[in-house]
């Protein structure tokens, strides 16, 4: 009968999920539980370490800069990504595995190794400014390391995979012919662009946003590289109070925070776009 | 002479050394419904993405109305089409997917919202506006997407197999409304399709694509009385072939003699033929009698029955000839050979003059 071997298939796919949920608990749900109790306890009791991070100019600044960089990020990575994506979609079968392992390897490559490249790129006496006062077009080299400039660039570099993987996966699903039907109907390539493409490939733009995005809320390496002391963001501060002043309280709260930020923009996305595709 | 409506003067598209079509020559008239008719590979979708603007040609031109439509780029071309796939806009309505080509024109609502609806009317699909494409069925997103190719009074509408995913009687169905939409609007057609009875049944001329080239342009009564090559006669109806060699050329008629010695006569050849040279005789079924006695000029051959079935209507007769090629007859119900018949009976089938064709080989 169904009504019995229902719960039985469903309990019988559980168990294979044991492992990876057992090891969820044991090393993230109980982690950021404890986190969260020191966050409410140390260094006494009570909301103090929210009220602080959320009431001072000084984490106000970070809290700003932060939300600030990740969102820039996002709008650039989108904007390169979807030609990029595009491109990917419509070349032949071996140019496009060409430009993918090229985007694969650059993903590949370290971290640490990738930022410091920047670093050399864009420091002042970097390429990039020799390259930009060579062709006369700036007198000055441009301050471009140890600000948010550098910070954007480095961290719209290593985000772009993230975007360019789930804009392909949509943009592969669209059938060349509806862009051919909106071109008969007598859409320009910018309204074919606006009025069809776009909106097709909106559940992979709203996922690749929300990955980048929320990656790049959390990201340390390029910002503390690239970006300098004066211009801290989130994921500095947390490694600061806890490395360098120890203060389990802070940092805990500020992880929290951040944390729970992430889930309310997981629940926004999973609210328009994943109902959606699925009705 | 004024200009032809429409124009395809010498299209020729090569892929490589692939020649996809071959200087494709047509001209077609306002009004017209003209369809495409070959197997798949022929070059009849090729010679309508070049209309589409979806492709360039190698060489030729196309002229709508006297003026060249080469240069202009699809979006500009006011060409309206139905596709193969379905195509209309997943996130869009019926009533929006309808409206797009009006939208992107920039057209005032009232405007849009009076001629969506003419157009959801016009395919029998009024009050569908908020649907979404997903939640219909394959006959009816054809019908919303011809809907979208008419709503904006284009010249000439492009049918690509639109029909061809669909189960037969919903297909049969929806042509009919394809007749009835043509006939009101007066808008010409070009249909691609590779099924003959879908091609006789909508339209008001042939063209029969082979290997890139148009064999015959024709209606379709034109086409299956006087087919111009053996790929038109055997495309158009089912005809039977049967191999020989040409013996005795008078004029357009040949005879033709098989392989045990049988000779027939009277046969109207297409092509240039030489004596000897190897020929096929088609005949049309309908247009082929059973008798007991040759027929007349040498328009018969003897046959040996081999099988018959009884169909209700008809009885048919499968034969051979002298020499072994197999033929089937048909004999209306009452037709005073059905009852007697039996394996083995020695008979004759003969032919009117128009029913037999000899087409050279090679």
């Amino acid at each position: 009968m169904p009504a019995t071997t229902a719960p039985r298939l469903r309990g019988s796919g559980f168990g294979f999920a044991l492992p990876a949920i057992l090891l969820l608990l044991a090393f993230f749900v109980i982690p950021v539980a404890m986190l969260l109790t020191r966050s409410l306890t140390e260094p006494e009791p009570g909301l103090q370490n929210y009220i602080t991070l959320l009431g001072s100019t000084t984490y106000a600044k970070i809290f700003f800069n932060t939300f600030f960089v990740a969102g820039v990020v996002t709008a650039i990575t989108v904007l390169i990504a979807f030609p990029v994506a595009w491109t990917l979609a419509i070349l032949p079968k071996g140019w496009a595995a060409v430009l993918f392992a090229v985007i694969l390897l650059s993903m590949w490559t370290n971290l640490l190794a990738r930022t410091y490249a920047w670093m050399v790129l864009l420091q002042q006496t970097g390429l990039i400014n020799r390259m930009l006062m060579g062709l006369g077009l700036i007198d000055q080299p441009l301050q471009l390391t140890n600000n948010l400039v550098g910070v954007t660039i480095g961290m719209v570099y290593i985000m772009l995979p993230f975007m360019i993987l789930p804009l392909l996966g949509v943009i592969q699903k669209i059938d060349p012919a509806i862009l051919q039907a909106a071109a008969l109907c007598g859409a320009t390539k910018g309204q074919a662009l606006r009025r069809v493409l776009v909106p097709l490939a909106a559940p992979g733009i709203a996922s690749g946003a929300l990955m980048v995005f929320v990656m790049s809320l959390g990201y340390y390496v390029t910002p503390s590289l690239l970006g300098g002391t004066a211009n801290m963001m989130l994921a500095e501060l947390i490694a600061q109070q806890v490395q360098s002043l120890v203060n389990w309280g802070m940092g805990g709260a500020a992880a929290f925070l951040l944390l729970v930020v992430t889930l309310g923009l997981y629940a926004v996305q999973l609210r328009f776009f994943e109902r959606g595709e699925a009705g | 002479m004024t200009a032809p409506f429409l124009h395809i003067n010498g299209i020729r598209k090569t892929y490589g050394d692939v020649v996809a079509t071959d200087h494709v020559e047509l001209t077609i008239a306002e009004g017209e419904f003209m369809t495409f008719l070959g197997p798949s590979g022929s070059g009849k979708s090729t010679t309508l993405y070049i209309l589409a603007g979806f492709q360039d040609p190698t060489a030729g031109d196309i002229r709508l109305r006297g003026r060249s439509i080469l240069q202009t780029p699809s979006h500009k071309r006011n060409i309206g089409m139905v596709f193969q796939r379905y195509t209309l806009f997943p996130h869009l309505s019926v009533g929006e997917n309808v409206a797009f080509p009006l939208r992107v024109r920039r057209m005032g609502q009232a405007e849009v919202t009076e001629k969506v609806k003419r157009a959801l009317k016009l395919v029998r699909l009024d009050g569908f506006e908020d649907r979404m494409p997903a939640r219909m069925s394959g006959g009816q997103q054809q019908r919303v997407a011809l809907a979208r190719a008419l709503v904006y009074d284009p010249p000439v509408l492009l049918m690509d197999e639109p029909l061809s995913a669909l189960d037969k009687k919903l297909r049969e169905e929806i042509q009919h409304e394809i007749r009835r939409i043509h006939q009101e609007t007066g808008v010409t057609i070009l249909y691609v399709t590779h099924d003959q009875e879908e091609a006789l049944r909508l339209s008001d001329r042939i063209a029969i694509f082979n290997r890139g080239k148009i064999e015959q342009v024709g209606t379709g009564p034109e086409l299956y009385a006087g087919p111009a090559t053996h790929f038109v006669a055997d495309f158009i109806g089912d005809s039977a072939f049967l191999a020989g060699e040409l013996d005795g050329i008078a004029g357009d008629q040949a005879g033709l003699r098989f392989a045990d010695g049988t000779r027939v006569a009277g046969i109207p050849l297409h092509g240039a033929g030489r004596q000897g040279q190897a020929a096929e005789l088609m005949l049309r079924p309908e247009r082929v009698e059973l008798t007991l006695e040759p027929g007349p000029q040498g328009r018969s051959l003897p046959v040996v029955v081999e099988d018959m079935t009884f169909l209700g209507n008809n009885t048919t007769v499968s034969a051979r000839t002298g020499w072994g090629a197999a033929l089937t007859v048909r004999l209306n119900f009452g037709h005073p050979l059905s009852a007697g018949l039996t394996r083995g009976d020695r008979l004759h089938i003969r032919w009117s003059p128009e029913a037999a064709h000899a087409f050279v080989k090679g």
